[in-house]
């Protein structure tokens, strides 16, 4: 027995000496390796998906560029791991830029680009980059979603009937504050200035789930929530938040003989799980902005930079030129569409600017005088909600 | 038909339960079978319902032998136990439970056959009420009906009367009278004398393990009472009176739960010196009686002092009785009094009064080595108290037990232990203790209690129903108050 | 008595290669299952947790809390307390340290620092004291008062970084803010362990040691775990002892939470704990409540949670997986309990 049992120590200690031997797959040296850490599933259908399906597309049209990738990177899905392991583990693979597509990996990129400064990052959505004191190999990159949000505001206060247009919100920072006002201006212009109807007659509820996504047991749950959207007399829920709930929950809706629509977000395909309910998506295009730091990663070329990339307004759905796109949904009715396309245009010949005062603040504090048009930075910081808007501003 | 055991034994281990039980029940009577806790009575109808097999010997029906191998097999011989505690359906009704194991029958004929029966025994039984709000009496009744209606031919009641009130005593005998008169076999497995006598044609006696008396009806309740306690020459060489001191235990007015009855309106006094046999039949109220001196066993009511100090009463109460120098040896040592696992020398180590906060092996060691050589325990400091056999961990507790204990509790102190070890057991506590210390100890032996005893004390259902100098009483006198008779002396 | 303990040590030894067979085996299976390569998955969790100083030391912060809630677990264990509540006892533990390292006014990094581990042992000892209490006072099984305590905390945390902990204008359950760097526990460049926290993980390590082998505490534990009922012979009072037990294993617990928000995330997240409590659990079950084997059960399980990170990198494997090789761990591991406790009923 005793020797059996010495035997088979003996064996499995032998297989793991074999593992140990290193065996890493060495990269040619043409090839680009960049790493992408995504916040949810790479299969969300929303802004993960985006973000991979954008890697994917590097790696098909920049010739030696290789993707490598972590999902789920958030604590709930992968305890005790932080971003400074994960950037780690990429790099160990020969990363030699990594990006990080959530909000909540701030302090994670930070720490991880002091760590390893001969490595580039690019964090989505946040703004180091405008500070002098952030380490250089840190670049920031966004898209100027507040057109696309502007235009499913529209498309759903041309479309709802009750006047009552749901907002299904993730966390509270600068950046949902900013896509949610956008969203109301973009449906108050329709409702006022195309509708001609009573602007007191429209309400635009603001609920927060507290995160981007799902978390059983942390965040109100999305489905939830967009039920009661429509229970309490909503009939279109646009959705902030990177899932495809208040879509799916609509569909339902709809299927029972409601007149109910929903707005998704951020992916392209938002509208394929429910086309039917499916007004339209604005969506992020991440392709130029990361074909624009991987070229210049690759060239030597890279400087530090704070990127708010805007759509490309004579065509918003192409993928390799427009940071920002709208994808008309099944249940878009056709005048709208002409509505629509009317306004995109406005936007993009300036003629119609919807951050122009007279603005209010949610406390009647005013935020833009008569006539007064905002810049990046007060839109970028924009400190609370818009009067006019229901919802917790913080 | 007649049930017949022919050299019944059975044995556990070395330990032999049964030994050559022969007996036969006939049909159409009531058979008693009686005798103390741990006489073999139980052992032996486990074998007639199937529940345990036996060693030796054969069980005949009319006859015939047959094999009970299970509880199936001897249900299908028509053997059918009713017990002490009802093993019912509690959230069922009435009739659910009536129809349990009873296959193919529908509804509306098991609620006539229930209704039949209740009304032909004279019980009052609503169908279709929850058994949950029944009295366990009740709850017996549609046991009782069920195997009459499962065809049972051979029944067994284990101590019936324990939880039911007198007014169901009074249907629960007629019932079982006719039961008998139609022919069936009813064994009853008691302790309670009366009842016995009452309700049976023929009694057998069990003492441990073999059948010491067999008997009809009318009995004579001296010869029975002999036979399930043994009969012992009067004591001769009455060991030296101690000197009676000073009051060391007093209990007033107390009343407690625990065991079967508790302990009633419990008012008695301990003096220095004194060493006092408690007996009484298993569970009626010793055992309460040694805890609530203990301190682990808080009274309901009442006060408790020990050497002129009260205890309180919550659970630092041991601690307090501890301190007092009362010391308790329970019966049950593996569950009560010792840890399995644990070595001889730790338990020297954690019964030490200083505890300091480092253990000292070396030192328990010591301890345990010389404990383990003046008791000449059979076993090493490093072997755990699960190693030792019942008789070492007897020793152990001894060797364990505070020298300048002044008083000593002691509950049943040579169960398990054969006569020279139980001789041995008394010989160290009669030597090594002061003069001054006083004694409490319970078994279940009455030669054991006279023996060594000053004073006897006599509980039977949670009270004490005799308080008498050992000098001052006879064997079966005692035997007599265990067994709840009053009128006999 | 060496020749008993030689005998346990093969039975032991033998428990350990069948369960690690068995979690071999079992991981094998569902591997094909999924159709991932069962040697090219095993392989690089190996190399994702050892292959690198940089990888051992992330390994490393995994076993620091890990080992710690175990040493707290084998307090309780001994007293045979089901100490669930490990979990909650843990975010009390990060809580107590963030509200220390929060206090307005000192400026000395040390002795905020210092104040946060007392805090934080004060915060999960409470937390623990609390189950004791429902158990011994209100006769509330640890396991439920456990779980009750732990949904409490988990709300109370989330309460604090949704409320008044939040980043200014932020409402998120992405966690408060970061602590200033001096609060950081240092950690060497390279490293992604901080020397603090492996010397506090080493030192409650080797106490823990020293008070269950050593000490008459450990001693009466063992007793009190046995038969409670005896204990009382001995005056040895049960409650007093689970209540002694279970605030140790709190503190401990309480500690791994300090070294959670001042070594690991540099903030208070909702999922603070990281499941570290839950997952002790088992590793003491594991080590069938055996000091001797926890450090070692604690690294194997480090290990695999940090090298399954290299499924998704390099095999693009469902990140999903990981956790079915770690379900697979606790099935063999309570196939392994049944085992024994088999064995010692026959």
């Amino acid at each position: 027995m005793n020797k059996s049992v010495t035997g088979l120590a003996l064996a499995l200690a032998a297989v793991l000496m074999l593992l140990l031997s290193p065996v890493q797959s060495k990269a040619s040296d043409n090839d680009f390796i960049f790493g992408l850490l995504m916040v949810g599933p790479a299969n969300d259908h929303g802004w993960s998906q985006a973000h991979f399906e954008a890697g994917k597309d590097i790696e098909k049209h920049i010739p030696g560029s290789k993707m490598i990738y972590i999902d789920k990177v958030n604590p709930a899905d992968r305890p005790g791991v932080t971003i400074p392991f994960l950037v780690d583990d990429l790099v160990s693979k020969g990363a030699k830029l990594i990006i990080g597509n959530s909000d909540d990996m701030t302090d994670g990129i930070r720490e991880a680009a002091m760590m390893h400064p001969d490595v580039k990052f690019i964090h989505i959505s946040g703004d180091d980059a405008l500070n002098p004191k952030s380490p250089e190999n840190l670049s920031n990159l966004m898209g100027r979603m507040e057109y696309g949000q502007m235009m499913a505001g529209f498309a759903a206060a041309m479309t709802t009937k009750t006047g009552k247009i749901g907002y299904l919100g993730p966390l509270i920072n600068d950046e949902t504050k900013r896509l949610a006002a956008s969203c109301f201006l973009g449906a108050r212009y329709a409702w006022t200035k195309v509708l001609k109807k009573d602007p007191a007659a429209l309400s635009f509820k603001v609920s927060w789930i507290g995160f981007w996504f799902n978390i059983p047991g942390v965040t109100s749950d999305p489905t939830q929530v967009a039920k009661n959207f429509f229970a309490s007399g909503a009939d279109v829920v646009i959705s902030g938040i990177d899932t495809t709930e208040a879509l799916i929950v609509a569909d339902q809706k709809k299927k029972e003989g409601a007149d109910v629509a929903a707005i998704p977000y951020d992916f392209q395909g938002g509208c394929e799980t429910a086309p039917d309910a499916c007004l339209g998506v604005p969506y992020f295009n991440w392709y130029p902005g990361y074909a624009h730091f991987v070229n210049n990663a690759k060239n030597n070329s890279w400087k530090k930079e704070w990127l708010w990339l805007g759509p490309q307004w004579s065509d918003m759905n192409n993928n390799m030129t427009s940071s920002i796109g709208f994808q008309n949904g099944k249940a878009l009715g056709g005048d709208v569409q002409k509505q629509l396309a009317a306004f995109t245009k406005g936007l993009g010949d300036g003629s119609i600017s919807l951050f122009t005062g007279p603005l209010n603040f949610q406390d009647k504090s005013v935020f833009l005088k008569k006539g007064e048009t905002a810049t990046d930075e007060q839109i970028w910081n924009l400190p609370q909600l818009l009067e006019g808007m229901e919802g917790a501003s913080k | 038909m007649d049930v017949t055991f022919q050299h019944i034994s059975k044995s556990f281990g070395p330990v032999k339960a049964l030994t050559d039980v022969s007996l036969t029940a006939k049909a159409g009577t009531i058979h008693g079978l009686i005798g103390e806790n741990g006489a073999g009575k139980s052992t032996l109808m486990k074998i007639l319902t199937g529940y345990q097999s036996k060693t030796g010997g054969t069980i005949l029906m009319d006859g015939n032998e047959v094999i009970l191998d299970n509880p199936k097999q001897a249900a299908r011989h028509g053997i059918g136990m009713l017990y002490q505690e009802p093993m019912d359906f509690t959230p069922l009704t009435v009739l659910e439970n009536f129809s349990i194991g009873i296959p193919g029958h529908n509804r509306r004929d098991l609620r006539f056959a229930l209704q039949n029966l209740s009304v032909r025994f004279g019980f009052h039984l609503d169908p279709d009420r929850c058994v949950e709000q029944l009295t366990v009496g009740e709850r017996q009744q549609i046991e009782l009906l069920r195997l009459i209606h499962c065809q049972t031919r051979i029944l067994i009641l284990d101590e019936p009367t324990t939880g039911i009130s007198p007014a169901q005593k009074e249907v629960l005998f007629p019932a079982l009278k006719q039961l008998a008169a139609d022919g069936m076999i009813i064994l009853l497995v008691s302790h309670k004398l009366e009842e016995v006598a009452t309700l049976c044609d023929e009694v057998t006696v069990l003492r441990h393990g073999q059948v010491t008396h067999h008997t009809t009806a009318p009995f004579h309740f001296p010869e029975l009472l002999t036979a399930m306690f043994g009969s012992v020459p009067e004591r001769q060489d009455k060991a030296a009176v101690r000197e009676k001191g000073s009051p060391v235990l007093v209990m007033q007015k107390v009343e407690a739960a625990g065991e079967r009855q508790g302990l009633h309106h419990c008012t008695i006094s301990v003096a220095e010196g004194e060493v006092i046999g408690l007996a009484g039949l298993d569970g009626a109220g010793q055992s309460t009686f040694l805890r609530l001196a203990a301190g682990l066993t808080i009274p309901e009511q009442g006060t408790i002092q020990l050497f002129g100090e009260k205890l309180p009463k919550k659970p630092a109460a041991s601690s307090c009785a501890q301190a007092l120098r009362t010391s308790f040896i329970p019966a049950d040592r593996l569950e009560e009094a010792l840890f399995t696992d644990v070595s001889l020398s730790d338990h020297f180590s954690l019964k030490k009064k200083q505890s300091s906060f480092w253990r000292s092996q070396q030192k328990a060691k010591k301890l345990a080595d010389t404990g383990i050589s003046t008791l000449s325990i059979k076993g090493q400091s490093e072997n755990t108290a699960g190693d030792l056999s019942g008789g070492n961990q007897q020793r152990l507790l001894l060797a364990l037990l505070d020298p300048q204990s002044r008083l000593v509790l002691l509950e049943n102190p040579t169960r398990g232990l054969d006569i020279r070890s139980g001789h041995w057991v008394w010989q160290y506590l009669r030597n090594k203790l002061p003069k001054e210390t006083s004694i409490v100890f319970s078994s279940p032996e009455l030669d054991e209690i006279i023996h060594y005893s000053d004073r006897i004390l006599v509980f039977h259902d949670g009270d004490i129903v005799m308080d008498s100098a050992v000098t001052d009483t006879s064997h079966d006198a005692i035997a007599a108050a265990m067994a709840g008779m009053k009128e006999y002396v | 008595m060496s020749k008993t303990s030689s005998k346990q040590m093969k039975k032991l030894s033998i428990d350990i290669l069948l369960g690690g067979v068995l979690v071999f085996g079992f991981t094998a299976l569902v591997l094909l299952i999924a159709g991932a390569p069962v040697f090219a998955t095993l392989k690089n969790i190996w190399l994702g947790a050892f292959a690198s100083t940089t990888k051992i030391s992330q390994v490393l912060s995994v076993w620091v809390p890990l080992t710690l809630c175990a040493c707290g677990l084998l307090f309780t264990f001994r007293a045979n307390l089901w100490n669930i509540g490990i979990e909650g006892q843990v975010i009390m533990g990060a809580i107590g340290a963030m509200a220390a390292l929060r206090i307005p006014g000192i400026e000395n990094p040390v002795l905020i620092t210092a104040l946060a581990f007392f805090a934080s042992i004060i915060g999960g000892s409470l937390w623990g004291l609390f189950a004791g209490l429902l158990k011994t006072k209100g006769g509330v099984h640890e396991i439920f008062g456990g779980l009750g305590l732990n949904f409490v905390a988990q709300g109370f945390i989330l309460w604090l970084i949704f409320g008044p902990w939040k980043r200014p204008g932020i409402a998120s359950m992405s966690g408060t803010e970061l602590l200033p760097r001096e609060l950081w526990l240092s950690t060497p460049p390279g490293w992604r362990v901080s020397i603090g926290g492996l010397v506090i993980g080493v030192s409650v390590l080797i106490l823990t040691w020293l008070l269950l082998e050593k000490s008459m505490l450990g001693l009466k534990l063992t007793a009190i775990g046995q038969n409670p009922r005896a204990a009382r012979l001995y005056d040895i009072s049960p409650v007093a002892h689970y209540l002694q037990s279970i605030i140790i294993a709190g503190g401990c617990a309480g500690i791994a939470g300090f070294l959670q928000v001042t070594a690991v995330y540099h903030r208070l997240i909702p999922s603070i704990s990281s499941g570290y409590g839950y997952l002790a659990l088992l590793l003491v079950m594991l080590a069938g409540y055996r000091i001797s084997l926890v450090p070692f059960l604690a690294l194997f399980f480090a290990a695999l949670n940090v090298g399954a990170i290299q499924l998704p990198i390099v095999l693009q494997l469902d990140s999903a997986l990981s956790g079915v090789i770690q379900g697979c761990c606790v099935l063999s591991t309570l196939f392994i309990i049944g085992i024994r406790q088999k064995r010692k009923q026959s």
